[in-house]
């Protein structure tokens, strides 16, 4: 997957893009509304990341050029204004999903992931890893081609394990991907671990691989190295 | 005591005190013209009477039954031709005092001199004094009675700029962004009192604002670091690490999870004093409280709470999306959270209200005090001490009213949707400052 990755920070803009490039996937950076401009006009990427607010202008204004020319890529705006209206201003004019700052990089790059099956492989629905297959439209998980029984829950779970394989998951990001940002459970990450145990019981008894690790002080990680 | 009564018992202090002042200058000055008059007269009667003696003519005619004495005076006559003399004596067979006024003249005619004295008793002082008192009685009442009354009546027309000021005033809100308008007036005083009310709210909300941009700024400049911090730990605990350094790397996450929970925490806030979430249209509430039961469905069987709820359907309420789930959300995780294990919790929604009950151990300070920031019952907590404030945000900004009791080891927070006192809390200042 090529991404183009617009946002004035550097440091973030470079923490974003090695992120990426450790899924292979290929990324330019651009950190201003012109230097984004001129790279749209030259090459063709996949996805942008759409930093609203930039030094020379502002990110809908990027908007506006992709939707004209006509750019097919699918558009990841990144926000430090958790604000409603540029929420809806920009998948209004064409953005495909929004993430608030300060987010995390696995959640990111699930959003990116969901953002290019659909736009990018004909929305393909299907998340394959040898034995386990998910149906993001509905919500099945399948192991050795059996039903797994899975609560909603467990299955954005699996899938957001699945999307950032062999990468540590910490207990902060899982939740705030469950829950969401706004639930204060600060102290109950006893309740992804609780999740994840059950996912794993579940995986287990359906005689799939237990690929999910715990590590030490950190998360979780799937492991895609276990047989 | 009102502006008008004080101005009123002034004026009346003063009109009383001017008024014995005035009565003294004018019974002296009545006094003095009828003297003088009373002279003039006796003077013009001494001299008629001497005119017809020189004209050899018997004055009978003007001595006849009046009190004039002519007398013949020899030796030189005196310079001035005329001499008044005022008496007052006690009159011995009436044993009142009376008060007599004698003129006499002198006039040569032919080789004799002659003195005529003419005399009248006029009135005194003391019986002018005594009619006008009467007068002047009369002329107070009336005059009490007509600044009461007209007092009242103009003030209604005076005072009404005033009375629309103390009412602009009172409903005027430094969080909305809507000036104070205050009402025109062609009275001196009132317009100064209204520039200076002007300019000092401009001031105000100048400060205000800007106090708030300030905040709101800095929590939305504060995003991108931490982005960049969280990514970074991110990064960093892929790399070869060892346990010590995981360990390290965990408690840095949590920090950053804290932080960034207080800063979209403040961010919230600062938009609910905003105003930023317009409400369009109503909502099912018991819907989203049955939602927000779902997602926390795990939550509460996992520490074996137990959940009662009596919830009435078909509640349509005015708010927000997004706040009504903030709401139900921080009342219930709290509820959850401040819950021991095994505990219960009880949830009832009416049209009226919701409440949310729930076991627990007592609070450690007052629990209306638990509704400010970053206060928290128990210190140690893990929470960050904004759920309540938010709420509390969140029932201001839709004109609810939240309680938070606690009795017999059930906290209990109530929700009012509508305010009970809102007629009574209203009507009284406003009442009073159309007293003026």
């Amino acid at each position: 997957m090529k991404v183009l990755i617009v946002e004035d920070n550097k440091e973030l803009a470079s923490g974003i893009s090695d992120y990426l490039n450790g899924e292979k996937y290929i990324s330019e950076l651009a950190y201003d509304v012109e230097t984004a401009r001129e790279k749209l006009s030259l090459f063709t990427y996949d996805c942008i990341l759409l930093d609203i607010m930039l030094p020379d202008g502002n990110g809908m204004e990027l908007l506006n050029f992709i939707r004209q020319e006509n750019i097919s890529s699918g558009v990841l705006i990144i926000s430090a204004k958790d604000a409603l209206d540029d929420k809806v201003n920009g998948l209004e004019r064409g953005a495909d999903d929004y993430v608030t700052k300060p987010f995390h990089l696995p959640e990111l790059h699930a959003r990116l992931r969901a953002i290019y099956r659909r736009k990018k492989l004909d929305g393909n629905n299907l998340v394959v890893f040898n034995e386990i297959e998910l149906n993001t439209d509905t919500m099945e998980a399948l192991i050795n081609n059996s039903l797994l029984d899975v609560t909603r829950k467990e299955f954005d779970l699996l899938l957001y394990f699945v999307v950032n394989k062999n990468r540590v998951l910490s207990r902060q990001a899982i939740a705030a991907h469950l829950w969401g940002d706004y639930t204060d459970n600060l102290a109950n990450f006893d309740f992804v671990y609780q999740h994840v145990k059950n996912l794993r019981k579940k995986i287990s008894a359906a005689e799939g691989v237990d690929y999910i690790e715990t590590v030490y002080g950190l998360g979780y990680k799937f492991n895609t190295s276990k047989t | 005591m009102k502006l008008l009564n004080k101005i009123t018992l002034w004026f009346i202090g003063i009109v009383f005190l001017i008024t014995p002042v005035t009565m003294v200058i004018s019974r002296n000055n009545i006094k003095k013209h009828l003297d003088e008059a009373e002279v003039a007269r006796m003077t013009a009667v001494n001299d008629r009477v001497a005119q017809q003696m020189m004209a050899g003519e018997k004055p009978d005619r003007y001595t006849h039954g009046r009190p004039i004495a002519i007398t013949t005076v020899a030796g030189p006559l005196p310079e001035k031709k005329v001499l008044v003399t005022k008496d007052n004596f006690i009159a011995e067979d009436l044993g009142k005092k009376e008060c007599r006024i004698t003129v006499d003249s002198w006039y040569k005619i032919g080789d004799q001199q002659y003195k005529i004295s003419s005399y009248n008793y006029v009135i005194k002082s003391e019986e002018i004094f005594r009619g006008m008192l009467s007068t002047v009685v009369w002329k107070m009442l009336l005059m009490i009675f007509a600044v009461s009354v007209t007092a009242r009546l103009l003030s209604g027309k005076i005072f009404s700029p005033l009375r629309r000021t103390m009412k602009a005033i009172h409903s005027f809100d430094l969080k909305q962004k809507n000036k104070l308008q205050l009402p025109e007036t062609s009275t001196t005083e009132f317009k100064e009192l209204n520039v200076f009310l002007g300019k000092m709210t401009d001031k105000a909300m100048e400060d205000y604002a800007a106090v708030k941009e300030f905040s709101e700024n800095a929590s939305h400049e504060l995003q991108t670091p931490l982005a960049v911090i969280r990514s970074k730990i991110e990064l960093l605990s892929e790399t070869n690490i060892d346990g010590v350094q995981a360990a390290l790397i965990g408690d840095m996450q949590n920090a950053i999870e804290k932080l960034s929970h207080i800063n979209r925490s403040l961010i919230l806030l600062t938009k609910l004093e905003n105003q930023e979430f317009k409400v369009t249209e109503s909502l099912k509430f018991c819907r989203v409280v049955k939602d927000v039961i779902a997602t926390y469905d795990d939550w509460i069987s996992m520490r074996e709470i137990a959940l009662t709820t009596n919830l009435d359907k078909n509640i349509p309420l005015n708010i927000h999306p997004a706040l009504a789930e903030m709401l139900i959300s921080n009342l219930l995780s709290n509820a959850i959270r401040h819950n021991r294990d095994g505990g219960q919790i009880k949830m009832l929604l009416t049209h009226r209200e919701l409440s949310i009950s729930n076991t627990g151990i007592p609070p450690q300070i007052p629990t209306c005090e638990l509704f400010q920031r970053f206060k928290k019952s128990n210190q140690s907590n893990d929470s960050i001490g904004l759920g309540l404030a938010i709420v509390k945000q969140i029932c201001e900004v839709n004109g609810y009213d939240v309680d938070y009791n606690y009795a017999d080891g059930w906290h209990k927070i109530q929700v009012c949707f509508y305010k009970k006192q809102t007629v009574n809390s209203d009507a009284l200042p406003a009442a009073a400052a159309v007293a003026v």
